[in-house]
């Protein structure tokens, strides 16, 4: 636990270097989110509410959606399948340390410090817009937490599956680009998942993806109470624990056929 | 007890061979042709705690391979390892907690953080004690000169410094094996020169086992009293630099100073490769003629002031066994010297 709190730690002070990149990235996300409001102030075009969301938790939807952008990662990421194209995987390897863990206590550090510089952020600017919806009770906040931390997990564990493509294929990055683009819309980051007919929502909830996004939002919006929320929740665990293990088995093989670039 | 056993060992990597025009790429959609390349190709040896072994071949021999095998990163297609009681790639992590290793065009240091935090990190993760961590890391900085730039991020480092800072990091926890794959490559002499110092300082002082792969020669000669050469995958040549240089290093040479300008120096039994006044550089074949009679015959005929005799140079006798490929046509040379 000490090891993976030394890495976090240099994680999140190696992306504080990044800050030009983060001003950038910050003020695409709010231009984005921004936008995706005034489409959705449109659709509602006056009517209280669709699908048991008004405009008011609509609008929060987008800047909390905008908000966790990079604390998710939601558009991909190849960090690991750049070290394995490039062989620099080779010096993690060499290291006496669990190779999924170490890459989680970085994403860590990552997402930690996105959310503060980025999500926060982004709340605000929103909050001085528009009339934003908040949690209120205490049980809400503390879900609301642990979703935030159980979605950031099974979000890494998926992104370590599909990343681990590159020890099998060189062309891998097409693979994530379609895995990450399913997350995308099935997560419900494209749209609240309430959105769409009850077949596809029990499609998706087939899957690891409304762990990652829809998840936090019911529980932000107040959505999901009592039995539900305690449902949602465990569900994030279950995907947790099920990526996690399928990553371990995916690497063991990988390992196996591991072709190291360069010297 | 050798700590290093190697049998055999086999590395093939499948490579998609390339078809050619435009039906030979629609062809590769379908089905793809694989070209063996045999990195390593059948290498036994064994290795004793304590030495420092030079792994000398040109580009592409499979060095770096070897390398990747001992220190399990690869899986090989064939043949066996043990290293340290352990099978490399069947326990990784236990196995590479007792490794250092540094590949010359890696770093293992954070790139955008100060060199000390990623050498604090390495405390972490080897779980070296405090007292074991900060008496080395006092002994590297002082033998490496880390100092001055021990609080620089890694990417502003030059590449003599950042290589200094990897060894130091590849030696924290007090590996008992240390695989350097062209830990000199790309540096200044004054650079190497260092950096070869304090190799032989670790596996002097600290009996640390020392493998380093190079196509440097300077590097072998100044620091191994064995060498392996290997090159296409195979085991050319496995034994002590002298001996290698005794049966291939061809010529010596001896250098008179002669007492006159004697018009015609000639003597039976060796050549005149330089004349510059009144020295004289003879070539002799050693085989044919020992130095104590090459001098006989020179000091019977000619008055000598002084002389000496000169080993052939070490780079020019591998460089030769490589171009003329010497070692292949009399078989690989092992065990000539005691080492099996
Ligand atoms: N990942 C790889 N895929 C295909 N061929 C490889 C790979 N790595 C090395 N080789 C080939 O294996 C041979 C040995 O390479 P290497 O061990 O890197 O040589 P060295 O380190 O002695 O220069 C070369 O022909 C090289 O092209
Ligand atoms: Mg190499």
């Amino acid at each position: 636990m000490h090891l993976f709190w030394a890495i976090t730690q240099r994680s999140f002070q190696r992306h504080l270097t990044y800050r030009a990149a983060t001003v950038a990235g910050l003020v695409t996300n709010l231009f984005f989110g921004l936008l995706r409001a005034a489409v959705l102030i449109a659709l509602y075009n006056a009517r209280p509410e669709v699908a048991g969301i008004t405009v008011q938790e609509a609008i929060t939807y987008t800047g909390l959606t905008q908000a966790i952008i990079t604390y998710i990662s939601i558009f991909g990421w190849y960090d690991l399948m750049q070290s394995v194209y490039d062989g620099d995987v080779a010096v993690d390897l060499l290291k006496p340390m669990n190779y999924f863990a170490f890459w989680l206590a970085q994403d860590v550090g990552r997402a930690v410090i996105n959310l503060l510089l980025r999500g926060l952020t982004i709340m605000l600017i929103y909050a001085l817009i528009f009339n934003l919806t908040w949690p209120t009770a205490p049980v809400q906040w503390l879900a609301l937490v642990s979703a935030l931390a159980l979605a950031l997990l099974v979000s890494f564990a998926w992104r370590f599956l599909v990343n681990l493509a590159a020890f099998w294929t060189p062309n891998a990055r097409g693979i994530g680009r379609f895995a990450f683009g399913i997350t995308w819309v099935l997560s419900g980051f494209y749209m609240p998942l309430r959105y769409f007919p009850d077949w596809f929502v029990t499609l998706c909830q087939l899957t690891p993806f409304p762990a990652m996004v829809n998840t936090v939002v019911e529980i932000y919006l107040g959505l999901l109470t009592g039995p539900a929320l305690l449902h949602a929740l465990l569900q994030q665990v279950l995907w947790l624990a099920i990526l996690i293990i399928a990553g371990h088995l995916v690497l063991r093989a990988g390992l196996q056929r591991l072709v190291i670039q360069g010297g | 007890m050798s700590i290093i056993k190697v049998t055999n060992l086999q590395k093939y990597f499948k490579v998609a061979k390339h078809q050619r025009g435009l039906w030979g790429s629609l062809r590769s959609l379908i089905t793809r042709e694989y070209e063996p390349v045999r990195a390593v190709d059948g290498i036994s040896f064994e290795i004793q705690p304590g030495e420092l072994i030079g792994y000398l071949g040109p580009n592409g021999a499979g060095k770096s391979t070897t390398i990747k095998i001992l220190t399990g990163l690869l899986v090989p297609s064939g043949g066996e390892v043990l290293v340290n009681g352990y099978v490399p790639w069947r326990e990784r992590r236990r196995y590479v907690a007792r490794i250092g290793a540094v590949f010359g065009q890696r770093t293992t240091l954070w790139w955008d953080l100060p060199v000390i935090e990623s050498l604090d990190l390495l405390k972490h993760i080897y779980q070296i004690p405090a007292e074991q961590y900060r008496r080395n890391l006092a002994e590297f900085r002082e033998l490496l000169q880390l100092d001055a730039f021990l609080n620089t991020p890694v990417r502003s480092l030059s590449l003599g410094q950042r290589m200094r800072a990897d060894i130091c990091a590849a030696l924290l926890h007090n590996p008992d094996l240390l695989f350097l794959d062209e830990p000199t490559i790309g540096l200044d002499v004054v650079a190497k020169e260092r950096i070869r110092q304090f190799i032989r300082h670790i596996n002097q002082e600290r009996g640390t086992t020392v493998i380093l792969t190079t196509h440097d020669l300077s590097d072998v000669a100044k620091l191994c009293r064995r060498v392996m050469i290997i090159d296409r995958g195979q085991l050319l040549f496995d034994g002590r630099l002298g001996a290698l240089q005794h049966r291939f290093g061809g010529r010596r040479e001896l250098v008179v100073d002669l007492a006159d300008d004697y018009p015609h120096a000639g003597v039976d039994g060796a050549r005149i490769a330089h004349r510059d006044g009144q020295r004289v550089t003879y070539q002799f074949e050693p085989g044919h003629i020992t130095a104590s009679e090459l001098i006989g015959r020179i000091s019977a005929r000619y008055r000598i002031l002084d002389l000496a005799v000169r080993e052939p140079d070490i780079e020019a006798t591998i460089r030769r066994i490589y171009e003329e490929r010497l070692l292949e046509k009399t078989g690989p040379m092992l065990g000539s010297n005691g080492y099996r």
